[in-house]
Order: structure tokens, then C-alpha cells, then sequence
């Protein structure tokens, strides 16, 4: 019973302390404000009944009167008076007197401010009292029993917040997911701002410059394009929230199924691609680093920088010239039952993936190599295999890891190439394809839905560094 | 034993330091590449035929690289034994110069290396402003085989030789006078005809005569600029002056297509010329509306150059200015511009240009624009992060102590020492660039279709893949040669501005 009690009284106790720490941080403090404002609100009333009857106040009341009795503030002023005459004299500038005066008069009630809160908080301490404040009225009233059990459903997202900020790990993750959707939404408005305001009409687009007003005007309304521009943005982001764009323009058919059945292919072509880059490059690029200025360096990383310089279009084709026309090995059109067919894209597409990673692992193991714990590790007398593969490598990977998690959305929107040469069914060749009608909202669509893929990666791959490298978990800790 | 191993070292340590060395090795290896395409593409394997042409170049490309490995050999061993390398084995230099006939510019830039014994950097300067002359006269004169040329041809040559002349008078010269970091103030007079030169697109004539100048203003002043290290770092890497020689060339033929060539020729349709296989007087075939491939592939290099270069310097100026100040300003400021730059870096850039170019139709203008837009926030995250680390420096500091304002020390003291990364990411930038131009063109997005421009007259090829594949073939090259020198440059340009790569 008694241990209970005394966790209870901890448990309340780091609520309380995680609170003071959370109201010190600036982007917090309003959410913490807000979220919590009938909890605040009680704790501010309490603070400012108890305020009245405080000892602080009297206190700092006695020490203001002594202060300026001794004539403090008027010493002050003079000595600012006089620092800001050298100063001035010192950079040749022209300042009255007048102004002088009051900069000096601001500077000295400033500080005396400063003085006045010092010498009542020693004072204080003299006496073995704290100041009241609000946060300590909120610890106070956190060590009563019932406040707690009472406050826990109007203040339950105050107390959430706490949660996570009491955890480096959770606040993290929340703030890293925070930002990702605060950039999902951002993408949208942006790409349907874009698309907005563009200088053409889709009615007449799609239904020719023979159409009459009525069928416009009757276009419009179908599609919503007569509300105005805020309306048309509300119902896009809440379509994308809700998978629900409605139909394109063109052919009548539902945009997020059509993406749906889209999508798979370009990410499984995508995620091939990505696993032959890695299983390539990485090897390479170590062996690379080890051998600097070797044969097998040069002729790699020349190869290396052919490969970012194809146009990957270009190469499709010479690869359908090559290996479809001439060679007959491989089919030149793309189905997906047949994993053949698969071959020529995923090289096509993760060349220059290939290329940026392979040159990525050789300068970062490069750089790491020259590290001093690499020479103690050689010193203790580790094999070159181990000091290689266990301190390395681990070490280098890290940068290649964000490499990979930014070339990958830039992979996504390649794709779009790549699917066009072989004729592939994928998101890519459909945002294309939508882009001569041009179908806003199919390409709104595939846009959006693209850098929400990318962004949840990306997210991903930061959350799950966090517990990987113990560098950034001490970085995180620290504040 | 000890002893051997030493001296084995001692001798690897000579000849990598060898400058002339490690460049004939280069040379030769490079030369031995050309040979091998060579030989590979003389032969015709549908008729089993060998083309006469091309096997007489590979011949020729494989006597001067067989020469190139003797003479490595000959060098390898004057520094073995005698620890330099003799007078005669650099006058055999003057024989691979005669490969220039031959086009091969890796024999070429080692002869010229090895024929002389102290280099400064002007020389090789001079030397690649002759080369690029000579490259641009030699394409130019393939139009004499043409049925007719433009009325301007005959002027335009005249001068392009003149303008050769007198670069290969500056080689001369340079190579007599200019010693290390010393310039006699007579060269003024080579100095500003040189700049005029640079009217023909030039870019190292610009710049030799740019470096001249500077030279003999300063030459009194003993203090070395840092930019002259970058320079000798620079003009001693040999891809990158490759990958700067390409884009110069490039940039030459641009400006002097005016002149020596005819635009009719690129897009004017000749019926009775359709899809004719290379010939002299069509050096790479003719395409289905019987227009020239090779006059099209030269005048397509001016859009490539100008959409490159555009859609790198406007996110460059764009970005680092807002990372500039994210940087210096921290705080808000900063939250705000990067968060607001993570939503444009959450969107491909090749599907936010099709998303502009989609809102505002397709053409030159809009494609910068489209490319622009999505480069800022890579520019922007550098940019920031350099000026995060530049403001550490004590030097901003005592400029914020002297009382400068915020203006002043951003874009007097912060910025000029933040540029280098910059310079490096553009340029390994451009060939991005330069890759999605043309993707977008092929996939008819991208420049007007009635432009010759690389990535259209790709689209017009591809779908004449199985019957005349050159016509897909050798605009691809044209794209991938810009892109691999502006890579080459970019590199060249890390390593040259870093000295911690050394």
C-alpha cells in the first residue's frame, strides 16, 4: 500500500517535471497550452489564489523598495550612458543626445529588472522557500490524490503529450511523423495549386472547341470546377485522405483504382531494381575503397560514371536493339506474367541507382577508413576481414542508407521513362499518358500519391535509424 | 629484403608522381578503348563484310596506340633508371602529335604533356584552346562534302583557321615565356586578341586570356591567390580537361554553327533523301524526312547547353540564396524555408516538372522552369549546409564585431567561402539536367517537336529501331558524351577545390 502510494506520488512527479521541461520548449508550449486549456485553466486559477497570499510578493515588493532607495538604477543609466558614448565614438557614428538617453534608460530598467529578480529568489533561498509559479502550483496539485484520477479525461491529450515527451524515442517518432504528414499536405496544395492555376481549360480540352456553353458550364459543375479555388482544394486533400478522387476526365473511370491497379507493378519494378542496385553496388564500392587507385578502382568507377550519364531511355533502347531485335534472348515487350520481360526494365531503371550508390560506398568507406578506432581495431590485431566488415562497413553504411532512401523516390518518378520504352502498364506511364489530356486530377493523383510513398519512406528509414546508430539516439537525448 | 621492398616503393612512388607517366598510361589505355570499338564496328556481321572505312581508322588508331605503349615503356624506364625522363623520349612527343590527324585527342593531350618539361597551367591551357579549335574547324569542314554549304561558310572557315593560327601562336609563346606564376607584361598583346577570340565560343581562349590578364596586374605580388592552386590541380587532371574540352568544343560549334553550318539542312524535309545509311556527304545518315542527322545533332547541342546550364544556374541562384539565409538566420527562418522546401523535395522531379509542364504546356521556357523548381531544395540543403559551418568561423565573427550588417556578412564574408560545394554540385548537376531535357523531349513533353533537339530527334529515331538504329544510336552518344564531361568536370572540380582529397 505504502509502495503504491509512493509510486503514485513518482508517477505524478515526472508528470509534473516532464510538464516544466515541455513548457521551456517553444514549438511545444502552445500545443501543451491549448490541448490542455481546462486543465491549465484550474491550475492558473489555483496558481493565482495561492499568488496573492505568497510570500514572494512581499518579498519582492521590500527588496524593490531597498534597490531603489540606494539609488541603483540611476548608477546603471550613468554607466550605460557612458558605455554607449564610447561605443559610438569608437565606430565614428552620430547619435543625439535624447536618443542616447532613453537606449540607455531602457538598457538600465532592464537590468535592474534582472537584479531585482535575483536578489529576491537568494532571499528567498535564505529562507529555505521556492517561488510559486505555475508550474510548481501544477506539481502541487498533482501530489493530491484526486486530482489526477479527475483530470485524466479533460486533460487527456495534455497528458499524451507529456507521454511523448517524456520518451527521446517516442518525441522523435512523433515529431518525425508530424512533419511527414505536415509535407503530405503540403504536397498536395502544392500540385493542385500548380494544376489550378493553369492557363487552359479542361472542359474545352476534353470536349473539344465545338462544345456549347451548356455542355461546359455542365462539365464544370460534374467535376466541381465552378466552386471556388478553396472549396476545390478541401475536397482534393479530403480525397486523398479518403482515397476517394472520383473519376478523371477522360475514359470515366475511378483515378484511385486505376492507380491502385497502376501501382503495384512501377513499386515491384522499382523495389527489383533497388535490390540489384544494393546486391551490385555495395561489393563493388568496398572493394573500391580498400583498393583506391587499383586497376579494379579505375575501371569500376569509370564504369560507375557511364552509367550516371546514360539517359536511361537511351539505354532501353539500345538494350531492345541488342537483346530483343538482334540477339532474340529477350521478349521487347513487357507482361507480367513473364518474369523475362522483367529483366531489361529493372536493369534499364536501376543503373544510375547502381552507379550513385557504388560511388557513395566508395567515398564513405573511404572516409571511415582513415578513422582512428580503424587503426586501433588493426592495432588490437583484428583481422583486415573483420576490421573491414565489423568496423567499416557498419560505419559507412549510414550515409548510403539516406543515399538509397532519397535516389529511391527518384527512381519512383524515372520509372515513368522507363515504362514508356517497354511499354509497361505502371503509375509512371499512366501520369504520362493523363499529362496529354490533360487530366488534372489522374495526374493530381499519381503526383500525390507518389511523394506520399516517398515521404513514408523516408520517414521510415530516419525512424529506424534513431535505434541503429547510437550517434543520433545521444543527439536525441540531448534535448 | 628490406632493402628491395624499399626501393621498389621508392620507384612506385616516382612513377605515380610522374605527371607525364601516369598520362601516357591513361593515353594509351584510352586510345587502346577507341581501337577496340574500332575494330569491333568495321566489321559488318549481317553481310560478313569488313568496311574499308572504319577498319583503315582502326589501323591507324592501333599503329599510334602501339606507339603509345612504347613510348610509356621508354618513359617508365628513363625514370627507373636515370630518374627523370630523357630529351629524346620527350621529342618523340612530336610524333604522337601527329595523331591529331587522326583525331585521337588522349595521344594528342599526352604528346603535348610530354614534349614540354616544366608546364604551367596556361600552357595546357593554350593547348586545349588550340585543340578546341582544331575540333571545331574539323567538324565544320565535314560540310565541304555537302551538296552546298551556307553562304557564310567559306568567311566563317577562312577566320575559324586564322583564329587557329593564332592559338597555335599563343602555344608557342606561352610554352617560351610563361614561367611558373610569372608572366611578362608583353603578353598583354596575345592576352587581348585572345579574349577577342573567344567570339567564336572558345571557353578556354575566355579564360587563358582572363588568366593572363590577372597575372601580369598581380605580378609584383608575391601572395598566391588560392584560386591559381585549383587551377594547377585542375589542368593536371586529365578527364576533367577531357570532360572541359568536350563542353567547350561543344559550346565552340554552337556559336560558330551561325556561320559554318545551315540550319536548312537540320530542319528542312528532302524527300528524295529519306533515310539514308551514313555517307560522306551525310556523315550519320539522313532521318525519314530526309533531313541531315549530323547538321541536326550540332544544332540540338544549343538547346541541350542552354536548357542544361539554364535549369542549373536558376535553382542555383534560388536555392543557395534561401539556404543562405536559412543558414545565417537560423532559428524560424530557417524552420520555415526548410520545411517549406521538404514538400517540393517530396515530389520527384521528373513528375513535378510533368505536373508544370502539364499545368502550363510544353516548351523551352516552361521546361527550365519545370527543371528549375525541382533542383531548389538540393541547392538549397548545401548551400544551408555550408553556411552553417562557414558562420562558425572567427572571421564572422570579427565582421560582426566591426558592425557590419547581416547583408553584408552573408554575401561578403559567408558566401564567397561557401561556394565551392556549389560549384561541384552544379556541375555534376548540369549532366542531370541535360539526361531529363531529353527524357522529357522523348516522351514528347519536353522541347517543341519541330525543334532539333537531342531527345526529339531520339523519339523520331526509336521508331525506326529495327531498320536504321543510327538514328537512335548517335544522338544517345551525342547526350551521353555531354553528360559523362560535365560528370568528368565535376569531378575534376571536387577533387581540385578539396584538397583534403589529395
Amino acid at each position: 500500500m505504502e509502495a503504491a502510494k509512493s509510486g503514485g506520488m513518482n508517477f505524478a512527479g515526472a508528470i509534473g517535471d516532464t510538464y516544466g521541461k515541455l513548457l521551456q520548449n517553444s514549438s511545444y508550449r502552445y500545443f501543451a497550452l491549448v490541448l490542455g486549456a481546462p486543465v491549465n485553466l484550474f491550475t492558473l486559477f489555483v496558481h493565482r489564489v495561492h499568488k496573492a497570499g505568497d510570500i514572494y510578493a512581499s518579498t519582492e515588493r521590500e527588496t524593490r523598495q531597498e534597490l531603489l532607495a540606494s539609488g541603483l538604477q540611476e548608477q546603471l543609466k550613468t554607466e550605460f550612458v557612458e558605455q554607449l558614448h564610447s561605443k559610438i565614438r569608437f565606430f565614428g557614428q552620430q547619435a543625439s543626445v535624447a536618443e542616447l538617453d532613453s537606449q540607455a534608460a531602457q538598457l538600465a530598467a532592464e537590468r535592474f529588472e534582472n537584479i531585482v529578480a535575483e536578489r529576491v529568489d537568494s532571499r528567498l533561498r535564505e529562507k529555505g522557500l521556492a517561488r510559486s509559479t505555475f508550474i510548481s502550483t501544477f506539481q502541487a496539485l498533482l501530489r493530491h490524490p484526486w486530482f489526477l484520477p479527475l483530470s485524466i479525461i479533460p486533460g487527456f491529450p495534455l497528458y499524451l503529450l507529456i507521454l511523448l515527451y517524456s520518451s527521446p524515442y517516442l518525441k522523435y517518432i512523433f515529431e518525425r511523423l508530424v512533419m511527414t504528414v505536415f509535407v503530405i499536405f503540403g504536397v498536395a496544395v502544392l500540385v493542385f495549386t500548380i494544376l489550378y492555376i493553369s492557363p487552359f481549360d479542361p472542359a474545352v480540352n476534353i470536349l473539344g472547341q465545338t462544345a456549347t456553353d451548356a455542355q461546359i458550364i455542365e462539365f464544370n459543375r460534374v467535376y466541381g470546377l465552378d466552386q471556388p479555388y478553396l472549396v476545390q482544394l478541401w475536397d482534393n486533400v479530403k480525397g486523398i485522405a479518403m482515397f476517394d478522387l472520383g473519376k478523371a476526365f477522360a475514359g470515366n473511370e475511378d483515378i484511385v483504382t486505376a492507380i491502385g491497379r497502376k501501382f503495384p507493378v512501377t513499386l515491384e519494378l522499382t523495389l527489383l531494381s533497388l535490390l540489384m542496385a544494393i546486391v551490385i553496388a555495395i561489393p563493388i564500392g568496398i572493394i573500391s575503397a580498400t583498393k583506391p587507385n587499383s586497376w579494379f578502382d579505375y575501371t569500376f568507377m569509370l564504369i560507375a560514371l557511364i552509367g550516371l550519364s546514360i539517359p536511361s531511355f537511351w539505354q532501353g533502347l539500345v538494350f531492345i536493339l541488342g537483346f530483343s531485335i538482334k540477339l532474340q534472348w529477350l521478349p521487347a515487350t513487357f507482361s507480367p506474367s513473364n518474369w523475362m520481360t522483367f529483366i531489361m526494365p529493372v536493369v534499364v531503371l536501376g543503373t544510375g541507382l547502381t552507379a550513385a550508390i557504388a560511388r557513395m560506398t566508395r567515398a564513405s568507406t573511404l572516409e571511415v577508413i582513415h578513422e582512428d578506432y580503424i587503426i586501433t581495431a588493426t592495432a588490437k590485431g583484428l583481422s583486415k576481414r573483420k576490421v573491414l566488415l565489423k568496423h567499416a562497413v557498419r560505419n559507412a553504411l549510414i550515409p548510403i542508407v539516406t543515399v538509397i532512401g532519397l535516389q529511391f523516390g527518384g527512381m519512383l518518378g524515372g520509372a515513368a521513362v522507363t515504362e514508356k520504352v517497354f511499354n509497361i502498364s505502371g503509375l509512371g506511364s499512366y501520369i504520362v499518358d493523363k499529362q496529354f489530356i490533360p487530366d488534372i486530377p489522374a495526374i493530381m493523383g499519381g503526383v500525390v500519391y507518389t511523394a506520399i510513398t516517398i515521404s513514408l519512406i523516408n520517414a521510415i528509414i530516419d525512424i529506424l535509424y534513431a535505434f541503429v546508430d547510437p550517434r543520433i539516439r545521444s543527439k536525441m537525448k540531448q534535448y | 629484403m628490406v632493402n628491395a621492398s624499399a626501393a621498389r616503393r621508392e620507384t612506385q612512388l616516382k612513377l605515380k608522381t610522374s605527371q607525364e607517366y601516369r598520362q601516357a598510361g591513361f593515353a594509351w589505355v584510352g586510345s587502346l578503348i577507341v581501337t577496340l570499338a574500332l575494330l569491333l564496328s568495321s566489321y559488318d556481321w549481317e553481310t560478313q563484310a569488313i568496311k574499308p572505312y572504319v577498319w583503315v581508322a582502326c589501323c591507324l588508331y592501333g599503329a599510334f596506340t602501339l606507339l603509345q605503349v612504347l613510348l610509356t615503356l621508354l618513359i617508365r624506364r628513363d625514370i627507373m633508371v636515370r630518374g627523370e625522363i630523357h630529351g629524346v623520349t620527350r621529342a618523340l612527343g612530336y610524333i604522337q602529335i601527329l595523331s591529331l590527324v587522326t583525331g585521337n585527342v588522349f595521344l594528342v593531350t599526352a604528346a603535348f604533356q610530354l614534349i614540354r618539361k616544366r608546364k604551367s597551367p596556361e600552357y595546357t591551357l593554350a593547348v586545349y584552346t588550340l585543340l578546341t579549335q582544331i575540333a571545331v574547324i574539323a567538324v565544320s569542314a565535314i560540310n565541304l562534302y555537302k551538296p552546298y554549304v551556307a553562304d557564310t561558310f567559306l568567311t566563317g572557315m577562312f577566320i575559324l583557321l586564322a583564329v587557329a593560327a593564332f592559338h597555335l601562336l599563343v602555344v608557342v609563346l606561352t610554352a617560351k615565356f610563361v614561367r611558373r606564376r610569372q608572366v611578362p607584361r608583353r603578353l598583354v598583346w596575345v592576352a587581348y586578341p585572345l579574349l577577342l577570340t573567344s567570339l567564336t565560343g572558345n571557353l578556354f581562349a575566355l579564360a587563358l586570356g582572363i588568366i593572363l590578364l590577372v597575372r601580369i596586374r598581380n605580378r609584383d605580388n608575391p601572395a598566391v591567390a588560392g584560386w591559381e592552386d585549383v587551377l594547377e590541380r585542375l589542368t593536371r587532371n586529365t578527364t576533367a580537361m577531357l570532360g572541359l574540352l568536350f563542353i567547350a568544343f561543344l559550346f565552340s560549334v554552337s556559336v560558330c554553327s551561325y556561320v559554318t553550318f545551315d540550319y536548312g539542312m537540320a530542319v528542312d524535309n528532302n524527300y528524295s533523301l529519306i533515310l539514308q545509311p551514313p555517307s560522306l556527304a551525310y556523315p550519320l545518315g539522313t532521318d525519314n524526312f530526309g533531313r541531315c542527322l549530323f547538321t541536326r545533332i550540332i544544332f540540338g547541342a544549343r538547346i541541350s547547353l542552354i536548357v542544361g546550364v539554364m535549369s542549373t544556374v536558376l535553382p542555383l541562384l534560388l536555392g543557395g540564396t534561401l539556404g543562405a539565409i536559412s543558414g545565417y538566420y537560423g532559428r524560424y527562418t530557417d524552420n520555415i524555408i526548410m520545411r517549406a522546401l521538404d514538400v517540393l523535395y517530396a515530389i520527384p522531379g521528373i513528375l513535378l516538372a510533368i505536373a508544370i509542364i502539364a499545368a502550363f504546356g510544353a516548351n523551352t521556357v516552361n521546361l527550365i522552369l519545370a527543371l528549375s523548381v525541382g533542383a531548389i531544395p538540393t541547392y538549397a540543403r548545401t548551400m544551408r549546409a555550408n553556411v552553417l559551418q562557414v558562420s562558425t568561423y572567427e572571421f564572422v565573427d570579427a565582421a560582426r564585431a566591426f558592425g557590419s550588417s547581416n547583408a553584408a556578412i552573408i554575401f561578403k564574408h559567408i558566401v564567397p567561402n561557401s561556394l565551392a560545394p556549389m560549384i561541384v554540385k552544379s556541375t555534376l548537376t548540369i549532366g542531370g539536367a541535360v539526361i531529363s531535357t531529353s527524357s522529357l523531349s522523348f516522351l514528347g513533353l519536353g522541347i517543341e517537336p519541330h525543334i532539333p533537339e537531342w531527345g526529339n530527334i531520339l523519339k523520331l529515331g526509336s521508331t525506326y529501331l529495327e531498320t536504321n538504329s543510327y538514328l537512335a544510336i548517335f544522338p544517345g552518344l551525342a547526350i551521353i558524351a555531354l553528360v559523362l564531361s560535365f560528370n568528368f568536370l565535376g569531378d575534376g572540380l571536387r577533387d581540385a577545390l578539396d584538397p583534403k582529397m589529395e
